[in-house]
């Protein structure tokens, strides 16, 4: 009897840290969001702001620890500390420290967007709505360009930060023309068995490339930007893992495996086994030249189909311990200094989120004068094919269906 | 009862004697057990969840992926853990038997103990590959036309890769095991037994194998469950299908939609039973067994 009744403290034990789960929802700080921006800055100064963001490409690592860093400190006093991690990763690990009740985190601010937004914001992870509320939002961004994020609205809970678009990459030296349309590529996979393959959805990037896919083969994307429509859904997707399955016994290793992410995809494609690359940046070939992983003959192409865009944003975690320097860090990300940086190709090559018609002439000149390099396309050769991203419901049902219907078929 | 009133034996103060051991225990494990179960169930979910209790477990049942998957880690575990402790036990039995001034040099069999697994995993991939070391050195020696006539080791569809690298990690761990049992053991019995002229595999399979047991079971439950469940090694040299099970957990706990996290957390609950009821299973027969022999 003894020993049972003494088991009951140690049954509290393990229940007891659930408990917090029934606690209040956290509160947005709202009086930083009165306050003028001038001030908020005053108070960052000699502070530090955590930066968790995707740490797999070493130059925008770089670019991040050397210029950003140096910037912050010089111009505000604020040290920046960027932090590798997976977007899915940090979503992940806010949640736990909301289930744990922790008001003060470790992130002040996060590289992020599309799902991993959707799902943050849906928690209740996210700190705002701030956006409005950075000077350089308000005075350069088309306020109508970053009202949704993959479909989702975003409600000034994320700032803009770059612009990205799908291209795929092949190697002058081992094919004239690539495939310039979907059907054309299809043939093309055909024609050379083994040459190709895509990362394994749910990847950011092979997930991305089914969806040029199911715009292909469905008749555009117009359909599917009204939200999700489950039926549309039922009567497309088989259109989609028709096309996939067909050509999956002539795609590298016969369609048997696929690459498990994007950058072994690059490795494949670096070493000659297979002939298509892709990527979701548009200067991801001129970077890898430039880094000396590819041959200088690379170059990208886009699909006269469609090719598809996204905006990339930074936002704030409900407990960042410096909220403050988050949004200065933020802001700073969308000057026309910090966007010019980004863009070019030996920082990073993103694409700036500013609407060029809102900057003076001197900045717009900035922007014009980047040498892009010459594996990469110009903003104007790739605003002809750009399509706007599926809302995020249709995304997360295709790269669900995708192992039933192609991978386990 | 006589003891629970004696002070020094107190259930309460054995409880406290034992807290620093049960106290991470209980929270940590325990309370990540128990909300593992929880989520699976679809309480305590980071969304709310919608469908009824069961529905994870459903989900999960009805694909015939899932059995695939789990079919195959299994396979996999079994494969490398009795490989592992197979050639463990061989090199740890030869290691015993080298005279004293080489035994220094043969603990060099400690080096892939120390290597994390991943980095196996990048060894395996480096030297496997087709466009690998061993490729590239069986074609420099003529014995292969090119480079692409390498066995595919890697992509055969039998996780190979994976067996590889898990057995590369295993049978030093088995032999650290093996060697601890072995520096104990009376090599006096064995000298008998060779002046009564037993022959050297009679000696081993009747003499020496029977006392090293324990080690064996130890170490084969151990790299059996921990390669049917990690995540590292699967997550280099795995291939997409069939998946190892716990890069579909990873899978549906980070790069899928935070709705299915029950499914993955259904799936950990299903793989942690598993383990618990292997165990069990394991140890029973062992003991069955080793009845069986006494009675002879």
């Amino acid at each position: 009897m003894t020993l049972r009744w003494n088991l009951i403290p140690l049954l509290a034990i393990l229940v007891l840290p659930f408990f917090h789960l029934f606690a209040l929802p956290a509160r947005a700080s709202s009086t930083l969001l009165d306050t003028p921006f001038e001030q908020i800055r005053e108070q960052a100064r000699g502070t530090r702001v955590q930066w968790y963001m995707y740490g797999g490409w070493a130059h925008v690592n770089a670019w991040v620890d050397t210029w950003v860093a140096r910037e912050m400190k010089q111009r505000y006093d604020i040290e920046v500390k960027r932090v590798p991690m997976d977007a899915g990763v940090f979503v992940n690990k806010l949640l736990n420290e909301k289930a744990a009740g922790k008001s003060t985190g470790t992130i002040d601010l996060l590289w992020i967007n599309g799902e991993n937004f959707k799902n943050a914001k849906q928690a209740g992870l996210l700190f705002g709505p701030f956006a409005g509320h950075l000077p350089n939002v308000q005075q350069y961004v088309d306020p109508d360009s970053i009202t949704h994020d993959f479909g989702f609205p975003v409600e000034g809970f994320e700032a803009p930060y770059g612009r990205a678009q799908f291209v795929f990459e092949y190697d002058t030296a081992r094919m004239d023309t690539p495939p310039q349309t979907v059907a054309a590529l299809k043939q093309w996979i055909m024609d050379h068995p083994g040459r190709f393959t895509y990362p394994q959805p749910p990847d950011f990037t092979g997930s991305a490339f089914i969806r040029h896919i199911l715009y292909a083969v469905t008749g555009g994307h117009e359909q599917y930007m009204a939200g999700w429509d489950p039926d549309l859904y039922e009567k497309n997707a088989p259109l989609l893992w028709d096309w996939l399955n067909q050509v999956q016994p002539f795609l590298w290793q016969k369609g048997r495996t696929y690459p498990r992410d994007s950058a072994l995809l690059d490795t494949l494609f670096a070493r000659g086994e297979v002939d298509l690359g892709m990527s979701y940046h548009p200067p991801h070939a001129q970077n890898m030249i430039i880094e000396g992983s590819y041959p200088d003959t690379v170059r990208t192409f886009v699909l006269t189909d469609g090719s598809i865009f996204n905006t990339h944003f930074t936002a704030i975690p409900f407990n960042a311990p410096n909220k403050a320097g988050a949004m200065v860090l933020a802001d700073f990300l969308v000057s026309v200094d910090a966007q010019v940086s980004k863009f070019k190709p030996e920082n990073w090559g993103d694409f700036t989120v500013l609407d060029l018609e809102r900057l003076n002439p001197s900045d717009r000149q900035r922007f014009e004068a980047v040498e892009l390099g010459p594996a990469t396309l110009t903003p104007d050769q790739l605003a002809k094919t750009a399509v706007p991203e599926i809302p995020a419901p249709y995304l997360e049902a295709l790269e669900r269906d995708w192992k039933t219907h192609v991978l386990d078929k | 009862m006589s003891w629970t009133s004696n002070p020094q034996h107190h259930p309460l103060g054995l409880i406290l004697k034992l807290s620093p051991l049960m106290l991470p225990f209980g929270v940590l494990f325990c309370g990540g057990v128990f909300l593992t179960v929880c989520q699976s169930l679809g309480i305590f979910t980071p969304l709310p969840h919608a469908g009824g209790i069961l529905d994870a477990y459903a989900a999960i049942l009805s694909d015939p992926s899932f059995f695939a998957s789990f079919g195959f880690s299994l396979g996999v575990a079994l494969v490398s853990a009795a490989g592992s402790v197979a050639a463990g036990t061989f090199l740890a039995y030869r290691v015993w038997k080298l005279p004293k001034t080489l035994a220094g040099a043969a603990l060099v069999y400690k080096i892939p103990l120390i290597l994390p697994h991943i980095a196996v995993a990048f060894v395996v991939l480096v030297f496997w590959s087709r466009s690998g070391i061993l490729a590239s050195l069986a074609f420099h020696l003529g014995l292969i036309q090119s480079m692409q006539d390498f066995p595919n080791v890697l992509y055969s569809g039998w996780g190979v890769g994976m067996v590889l690298a898990y057995t590369l990690k295993g049978t030093p761990f088995a032999m650290l095991l093996i060697l601890a049992l072995l520096v104990r053991f009376d090599i006096r019995q064995i000298q008998t037994a060779a002046m009564l002229g037993a022959s050297r595999s009679r000696i081993f399979f009747a003499i020496v194998l029977p006392r090293l047991a324990p080690a064996l079971h130890t170490s084969f439950i151990i790299l059996f469950l921990y390669s049917f469940g990690a995540f590292d090694i699967p997550y280099i040299l795995s291939e997409s299908r069939p998946g190892m099970l716990s890069l579909h957990v990873f899978d549906l706990y980070f790069r899928h939609d935070l709705a299915r996290r029950p499914e993955a957390m259904a799936i950990l609950t299903v793989m942690f039973c598993f383990a618990v009821l292997f165990i069990i299973a394991y140890a029973k027969t062992v003991t069955r067994l080793e009845n069986g022999v006494r009675k002879l």
